[in-house]
This record gives C-alpha cells, structure tokens and sequence, in this order.
C-alpha cells in the first residue's frame, strides 16, 4: 500500500526487502528493485521503513545515518527505551522521523478528531475504541516478542487515537484473552484496555484478532459534556453489494471506502514535511506516546495492576 | 384462577410507572400501591396523586399495605431503602421483586437474601433486558456452542443524567452515580451467559466530567474477570446528552472462538428527523419491563422461583462494590469465586 501511495505521488522508488521486494514490485507495476539497504538509501530524500517492528531501530538508523528523513511503519518501535533511542538518532543526524499512524489520516478519525478539537462535544469525558479482523497468518504478527502482540501491534492504532482525542494518559490497565489454538488454525485474540488521561477523561480500547474470514470492522464512539459522536464501519459503507451465496466466490467484497487511499494521504502529508512543508498530524513523540503506552499495557498484563504512565520510560 | 395481590412500594424509581402499567394490564392481578417517602421528593411526583394517575388504589403507609396481606410486593425505593423495605415485606410473608440494583453494598444484598429465605419467600431483582428475545437468542446461540468458547465480551449501559428523580445523585440514596446504575444490567446479562461463573477480578475507573454539579461519578469504565477466564469491560456512564432522543441504550458485543455476536437490545426503531425537534427515535422492541412482571406473574402462578434471582443480585452487587473499591485504589480488586 505504501508502494503504490508513493508511486501515485510520483516519486521514485527503489525498493529493498529480504524476501519479497521483486514481487512487490511486479504486482503494484513500479518501483526499482535494489540488492543493498545502502543501494536504497544512497542519496534518497525519504526512507520509508515498512518492516516487522523488530527490525525498525537499526533500519532507522541506517537511514539517519544515510541523511534520509524517515518515516516508519507504527509501532516505531519494541519498546520505550528504543524508540527514545530511534529518535534520539534522527535528532543526532539532523533528520526527521514520523510514525506512520495511518488511523489519523483515515477519514472517519479525521473528521472525528477535527470535530473533538473544535470542540463539537465539549470536553471529552468517555470515549471507546474497537477494532476487529481475521488473525492474521503471518508468523511474526503472532509472535509477541517480535511483534508485540495485539496490543502492540493493532491495537496501537486505537491506543493513539485515544490520546489524539483526549489529551495525555496517566495510567493503564489492560486484559488479553485468547482460546485455544486449533489443529487447523489459531486460536481468537481480544484485548481490552483502560485509559485514564491527564484530564480526567477514560477511554476504553479493545482490539480483537478473531475467527478466520470475520469481517473487518472498527467502532468508536467519544462522548463529553455537549455531546457525543460515533462509528461503526459495519453501518456507514457508501457501496455495499449482495452477490448472494455466490457472491463471495465472484470476489465481491460486502462493503467499501471510494474515498482517497489514507496511506496515500498520509504519505502526502508526511512527504511534504519531509521536505520543508508544515507540521504533519502525527510527530515523532506521538510515535514515542503509542509505545509508551503499548508497554504500559503489556507490563499491566503481566503484573496484574494498572501501571502509572511516568513509571514506563 | 385465583386473584393474585401485588403491591408496590414506593414511587421513588420511575420504572414504578412501567411495572404498574404492566400490573394492571395483567388479567387476575389487584394492585396496592405505597409511596411513603414521597414527601421527601419535594416538586416531584409521587404520592396519591401519582397513584390516581397510573389508576392504581392506594396505601397510606408499608403497614397498610402489608395488612392488605400481598402475595407479592414490588420494591421501586430509593437504592439504600431496599434493604429495609426487602425485610419488611418478606417478614409480612409477601414475595419480593426489587428493582435494581438490589443493594448498595455486598452485606445489605446478603441480608436480603437471608431474609426472604428465612421468611420462605422469594427475592427476585428487575433486571428487565434479560427477558428481551434477542438476548434469549443471543444466550441459546452462546449454550449451543455457536459462537465456540466465549473469550471477551464488550458492554455498554449509557444513558442521561437520570431527570425527574433526584435521588440517583445524592449518595446517601443512590449509594452511587453511574457506576451503581448502569453497571448492574450488563453484569447480570455476563450471569445469564456465563450461567451464573462467578467475577474474580475487577478494575474500574470513575470520572465526573459529565455533569460536574452531580455529586456522584457520571462516567465509569468497569473492566471484570470471571472465573473461567472471559474478560469483559462495561462502559456505564450516563454519557447521552440531556436532548438525545431517548434515554439511553444498552449493547453487548461477544467474541467468541468461532464467531462474535453484537446485541443492541434497543435496536427495534425507526429513526428519523423531524424538523424543530430534531431526531426522531421510533421504538418497536419488546416492552422488557411487562416480560418483566409477566415472569413475576408467571412464578407466583406456578410456585417457582423466577430468575434472576436474589444470588444474581448478590454477584452483581459484588461486581458494584469492587469497582469502587479499585476506583478509589487505582489498582484491579480480587475477589473470592
């Protein structure tokens, strides 16, 4: 997705991956194929670092290293201390680096987070989060300690949202349950996640890797002294198409977005901040935040207790 | 068929003019009423004249009423009265069902039970959403395995800053704000699905954003473990605006191993827009409060005792005191199964 954003934008890419950079390219039809990170970063304006979370620090790295702004793939990082470390590193080089938290650029958040901000439900009391889809199938996305788990690596998007909307969090309590894994297929993944802001505000959060072949969908709703607003993907698609029992054969899919890509709006904007345009949405604390507050969470799942924000560094 | 007598006593919850609409209509039931307190509840309605409104005949005092020799009373006080009014009638020999939650604390829910079961009557608590079809469906699909092993379930009860009553914000009667409210019907609805698996953990946080001249919490987040693993977060805060179209509403969202399930439990409506009066709600669901008292009628009728029962009350009420327990701490409660 990053791929095709870039090549809509016009830039030129080159392309570097262990496994799979060839057919990457062959299907999105752009792109030039390097055999070396320093090939792909020789003399680059951007680099865009789209890998598993484990290998983003020292990708990073190199990059600033390299003179590239950077952009990178959330969550920026395993844990608080590296992505302190990260930007710490662009700072040192003399480059930016931003966290690709897609979920602000899509539209339903954007006009959410606009509405908050201007104040369209007063100050922000209780808000919740949901985000739900299939498991995914890739080994590491399973694996905690590459990943992170649910909590950090899908339920981030939400944990950010949750702060983009009701300011800073001091403290966090999360559960996670799973059922077991079956012969032919893993088992459900559902975390749930208690945030109290600065403010007063509380959010709660919840993110669930379900039965194969659910359907994706995301909630929200943030409620405050002069009102509330919500959504539900499942309720607000412009094109829905029933194709019958026959339909999910035909590859018709039940729902979908006709609005602009949000990787594509992202880049955009990221892109323009790379190189001299204004402040972007998102900042590279907003990437530190979203960690921080991962870690949190997965230190209460650990611990048992709700986890003071200041204690997580 | 014999005359059943039911009485009711107190108009200080305003579910009492639901429960009496559904009394009267029910073939074979004389109605008493009581609202001894009602002078306390200066400008608001209650009393005689409330009575002569719904149609009902009226009890001067608890006394009068219980002289009437009740089969069954219906307890619609103020939360912290329950207790007193639940022993009172019990030891009268009339059956109780007691509008919700059943007691502000855990000892004041085990009295009643106590009570009623050294009185040889039954304790029954309104928790009305239980009885809505969707939700039957939704607990059968649960049983029947359709949605394979329950994992997390996600709640919410949101409704106003309750109007008319000014009771559900002095803590003294209320024994709470949001949390006590609205935490309770989502708890019971995690019973009936889990059958009754006790809560072993719970966190909760309170927040008075909402409302801030109440002098009780209006926003609350209740996260709970049950025994056998689930996890479920329930949002109760009394978060719809004063003019939102309808009081409020309650959802369920289950996640199972095979599936996951979304209740709205008032979801039968027609929306709409009707100009200078904004958003039009219009209801066609289930009146849960007449499946209510129809199982009251039911129980009385057949000499069984209904669900849910005075132990659920008591779970519930476990869940309530917990969680403002780790409110105040900070940290998640444990609680013995």
């Amino acid at each position: 997705m990053h791929l095709q954003a870039w090549l809509a934008l016009g830039a030129d890419v080159r392309v570097y991956s262990h496994a799979s950079a060839a057919r990457l390219v062959a299907e999105v039809g752009g792109g030039t194929v390097v055999d070396s990170l320093e090939e792909a970063l020789d003399g680059a304006t951007i680099a865009d670092v789209v890998t598993p979370t484990f290998t983003h620090a020292d990708l990073v790295g190199s990059a600033a290293e390299a003179g590239c702004q950077v952009i990178c793939e959330k969550p920026l990082a395993r844990s608080v201390a590296q992505a302190h470390q990260m930007v710490a590193a662009c700072e040192a080089a003399g480059v930016r680096l931003y966290p690709a938290h897609v979920v602000r650029f899509f539209p339903e958040y954007a006009a959410a987070h606009a509405h908050v901000a201007a104040g369209g439900v007063g100050t922000v009391a209780v808000q919740r989060f949901s985000r739900a889809g299939s498991r995914p199938e890739r080994d590491w996305f399973a694996d905690r300690a590459l990943s992170g788990g649910i909590v950090a690596d899908q339920m981030i998007h939400d944990l950010d949202i949750a702060r983009w909307t009701a300011g800073d969090v001091t403290r966090v309590f999360a559960r996670e349950v799973s059922t077991p894994d079956g012969e032919a297929r893993r088992g459900v993944v559902s975390a749930q996640v208690v945030l109290t802001h600065a403010g007063g505000a509380l959010s709660y959060v919840t993110g669930t890797w379900a039965a194969p072949g659910s359907e994706f969908r995301t909630k929200f709703e943030i409620a405050g002294t002069d009102g509330l607003v919500h959504h539900d993907s499942a309720r607000h698609a412009a094109l829905r198409i029933d194709g019958g029992s026959a339909g999910a054969s035909r590859g018709l899919l039940p729902g979908g977005s006709f609005m602009e890509s949000p990787y594509l709006t992202q880049l955009r904007e990221l892109a323009l901040a790379c190189t001299g345009g204004p402040e972007p949405r998102v900042t590279a604390r907003d990437g530190v935040e979203a960690v921080r507050l991962a870690e949190a969470a997965a230190m209460s799942l650990e611990t048992g207790r709700a986890i003071d924000l200041e204690d997580v560094r | 068929m014999s005359t059943l007598r039911i009485g009711l006593v107190s108009f200080a919850h305003t579910h009492a003019t639901s429960y009496a609409r559904a009394l009267l209509a029910t073939p074979g039931v004389e109605v008493l009423a009581t609202d001894p307190d009602h002078a306390e509840r200066a400008g608001e309605s209650g009393g005689p004249a409330m009575a002569r409104e719904l149609g009902l005949d009226y009890a001067e005092d608890l006394e009068t009423l219980l002289a009437w020799r009740p089969d069954a009373v219906v307890i619609c006080s103020e939360n912290t009265r329950h207790r007193s009014y639940t022993e009172r009638c019990a030891a009268a020999g009339a059956h109780v069902l007691c509008e919700k939650p059943l007691a502000t604390s855990v000892a004041d829910a085990e009295a009643m039970v106590a009570a009623c079961e050294a009185a040889g009557v039954f304790l029954m608590v309104a928790f009305p959403v239980r009885f809505h079809p969707a939700f039957a469906a939704l607990r059968d699909a649960v049983a029947a395995g359709d949605l394979g092993t329950v994992a997390a379930v996600s709640g919410t009860n949101n409704g106003k800053l309750p109007a008319g009553r000014a009771w559900f914000t002095d803590p003294a009667l209320a024994g709470g704000g949001a949390m006590t409210d609205h935490t309770v019907h989502v708890a019971d609805l995690m019973d009936a699905l889990l059958d009754g698996v006790p809560p072993v953990g719970v966190y909760a946080q309170a927040n008075r954003l909402l409302h801030p001249e109440a002098a009780v919490e209006t926003g609350g987040l209740v996260s709970i473990e049950y025994a056998n693993g689930v996890v479920a977060t329930v949002d109760c805060s009394w978060s719809k605006p004063d003019d939102y179209p309808t009081w409020g509403g309650l959802t369920l969202h289950v996640v199972g191993s095979e599936g996951q399930a979304d209740l709205d439990a008032f979801g039968d409506r027609v929306d709409g827009f009707t100009t200078g009066r904004g958003q039009t709600w219009l209801s066609y669901g289930e009146d849960l409060d007449a499946l209510l008292v129809a199982e009251l009628v039911d129980a009385l009728r057949t000499g069984r005792r209904p669900q849910p029962d005075g132990a659920v009350g008591v779970r519930t009420t476990r869940v309530v005191e917990a969680a403002y327990a780790s409110a105040r701490s900070g940290q998640p409660v444990r609680l013995d199964p």
